[in-house]
């Protein structure tokens, strides 16, 4: 497999505080890495960085073989990184299908055709019944699900989701985990910063632990739950994956 | 749960409907301009058709300032600057050069567009209430700029188009031909609109006035797409004023270049309804012969009165019906914004 994400030697700084410390990962195309830690560890700064809504005090962020660490949030886009807001951020005064829409215009240019493309993302999602509801009747777990939809109708090459479970059923929970973990098998690799544990530990193929800004676990699901620094961190007592 | 909808559960249609948005003409819209061509025919009093005229006119400049501050949230207190920009750019052109105003329109259009967008680059960014200020503050720079390069503009004093009529001056001895004129323009500005409301730029509009993070992380540029729509804006409004000094054949700086003015293409736009194509003419077809009337009928005895019943009414628009007459209409006939 071929390392599509980078991450070299990043840092990023807002005054006293040093959000991220020298932080370095790489992540292959394919691969559903979830990335876990405490509030305030540095998971949103660590995206909006490479989402390029922030840039860093130091490092590199290479995709697709392409040094990007300065580029601006839409020509991240534009190159294939889709995200989704932890807090949804939905065009309140549209539809639900012309907030999918103004993703899918970066694939399909004609209003006509990037509407076809959004009812089927939204189908695929769920949202059928909603694509012309104003975004305003939407619930939380719906606005969830469509900042997934609207992350995945530009196509990505890689999507970053920022804790779409928040909010959501057990239900809904369940077969968002099936959703997203089919996800690489469609060609998207996925890194998806997550608290509901269980959804995460058991689709990640990988776990990245942050803390304080800085990585203190990076492996296999299995062994993530038994480490003893990411238990004292963040899990507080050890994960039973059975 | 496999299959091709995982979220079954969820079955309960929504209670809402939004309509959708294109480029077609409803009926309503197409009874609205039959009216507009029957009334543009009658012939009205001298008094009744400058009524005609001013209300097409602010129309299309209501419509012009909705492209940016009602579809691209760019709230601007400043366009009278881009109205004084186009009426002296045709009318120095004209008095200049001896070039047509019916190629001097164009002109004024142009660098109107072209103030507008180095507005947008510099201003843009700002957000709130802060670019709302300093639209205003460059309106001011402007109308003081037009005020003291007498030279060029004839300073206080403002310019004066010599009344004589002909087609290739674009000076009409009836009134007749502005009322056209001035529909087309209004029909113009419409079509613009209309197109954009069914274009994708018009989607990139309403997304950086939603939410520009979200924006942005699709793949939509803020800082472009702003600058296209104060381009856009701010050079119709150039063609209306370059229109204006064609019909009043007086340029007077603290007239065209005033907040009021900038104040009243936002008012007409949001009495009739934000970033809607139908909102600001209904706007105006409301409130400009409503204040020329009130102007007329009390100026004289009581001065000033038709001021404060002409504010009145706009608080009592803005209190009841804050999505506007087509929110009002919407609500009424059951049709959402799909009047």
């Amino acid at each position: 497999m071929t390392a599509i994400l980078k991450v070299n030697n990043l840092s990023c700084r807002f005054g006293s505080l040093l959000a991220l410390n020298d932080v370095s990962f790489s992540v292959d195309s394919g691969e559903l890495v979830g990335v876990i830690g405490p509030n305030g560890a540095g998971k949103s700064t660590l995206y909006n960085l490479i989402a390029g809504a922030l840039s860093p005090t130091a490092g590199e962020i290479v995709f697709d073989g392409r040094s990007v660490t300065h580029l601006k949030s839409h020509q991240i886009a534009r190159i294939g990184i889709a995200r989704t807001f932890q807090i949804p951020k939905p065009y309140r005064q549209l539809s639900v299908v012309e907030n999918v829409m103004l993703t899918a215009f970066q694939r399909e240019k004609s209003v006509g055709r990037a509407r076809a493309l959004a009812v089927a993302i939204l189908s695929e999602v769920g949202l059928t019944d909603y694509v012309d509801a104003p975004v305003a009747t939407l619930t939380i777990g719906l606005l969830k699900r469509l900042e997934v939809a609207r992350a995945l109708a530009m196509r990505p090459k890689l999507v970053l989701f920022d804790e779409i479970m928040a909010g959501l059923t057990p239900t809904e929970v369940a077969t968002m985990t099936k959703f997203v973990g089919d996800l690489p098998a469609r060609g998207i690799t996925v890194i998806w910063v997550e608290h509901v544990l269980y959804a995460i530990m058991k689709t990640a193929s990988r776990i990245m632990v942050l803390n304080r800004g800085e990585i203190i676990a990076n492996g296999v699901p299995a062994a993530i739950a038994r480490d003893p620094a990411v238990v004292k961190a963040y899990l507080g007592e050890e994960m039973n994956l059975a | 749960m496999p299959g091709p909808h995982p979220y079954q559960l969820v079955s309960a249609r929504s209670p809402l409907v939004w309509p959708r948005r294109g480029g077609s003409l409803s009926i309503f819209e197409i009874g609205i301009f039959v009216a507009c061509v029957a009334i543009a025919m009658i012939g009205f009093s001298q008094n009744l058709q400058d009524i005609v005229v001013l209300t097409f006119l602010w129309a299309g400049l209501a419509l012009a300032w909705n492209i940016a501050g009602g579809y691209a949230g760019l709230i601007s207190f400043g366009h009278a600057a881009f109205f004084g920009i186009g009426a002296y750019t045709s009318t120095i052109l004209f008095l200049r050069l001896g070039l047509s105003p019916w190629i001097g329109v164009w002109c004024g259009g142009l660098l109107s567009a072209g103030f507008g967008a180095g507005l947008a680059i510099i201003c843009a960014r700002l957000r709130g209430p802060f670019f709302i200020l300093s639209t205003l503050a460059a309106a001011e720079v402007a109308r003081i700029g037009a005020l003291n390069w007498a030279s060029l503009t004839g300073g206080p004093e403002g310019l004066s188009i010599p009344p004589v009529a002909g087609i290739a001056n674009m000076v009409f001895a009836s009134k007749t031909p502005y009322v056209f004129l001035m529909l087309a323009f209004l029909a113009a500005v419409y079509a613009v609109t209309k197109g954009l409301e069914a274009s994708r730029y018009g989607y990139y509009l309403y997304s950086v006035r939603d939410d520009v993070d979200a924006a942005s992380a699709a793949g939509v540029n803020p800082l472009a797409v702003r600058t296209a729509a104060m381009a856009l804006s701010a050079g119709l409004t150039g063609i209306g004023g370059s229109l204006f000094a064609q019909y009043f054949l007086y340029l007077d700086p603290t007239f065209l270049i005033s907040p009021d003015l900038s104040f009243q293409f936002a008012l007409l736009a949001a009495v009739g309804g934000l970033g809607t194509a139908i909102g600001p003419v209904l706007g105006s077809f409301l409130i400009t012969p409503m204040s020329e009337l009130l102007r007329s009928y009390l100026g004289s005895q009581a001065a000033g009165l038709h001021l404060v019943i002409y504010s009145a009414l706009l608080i009592v628009v803005m209190l009841y019906f804050p999505s506007g007459i087509v929110g009002a209409l919407g609500r009424i006939s059951g049709r959402g914004r799909n009047l």
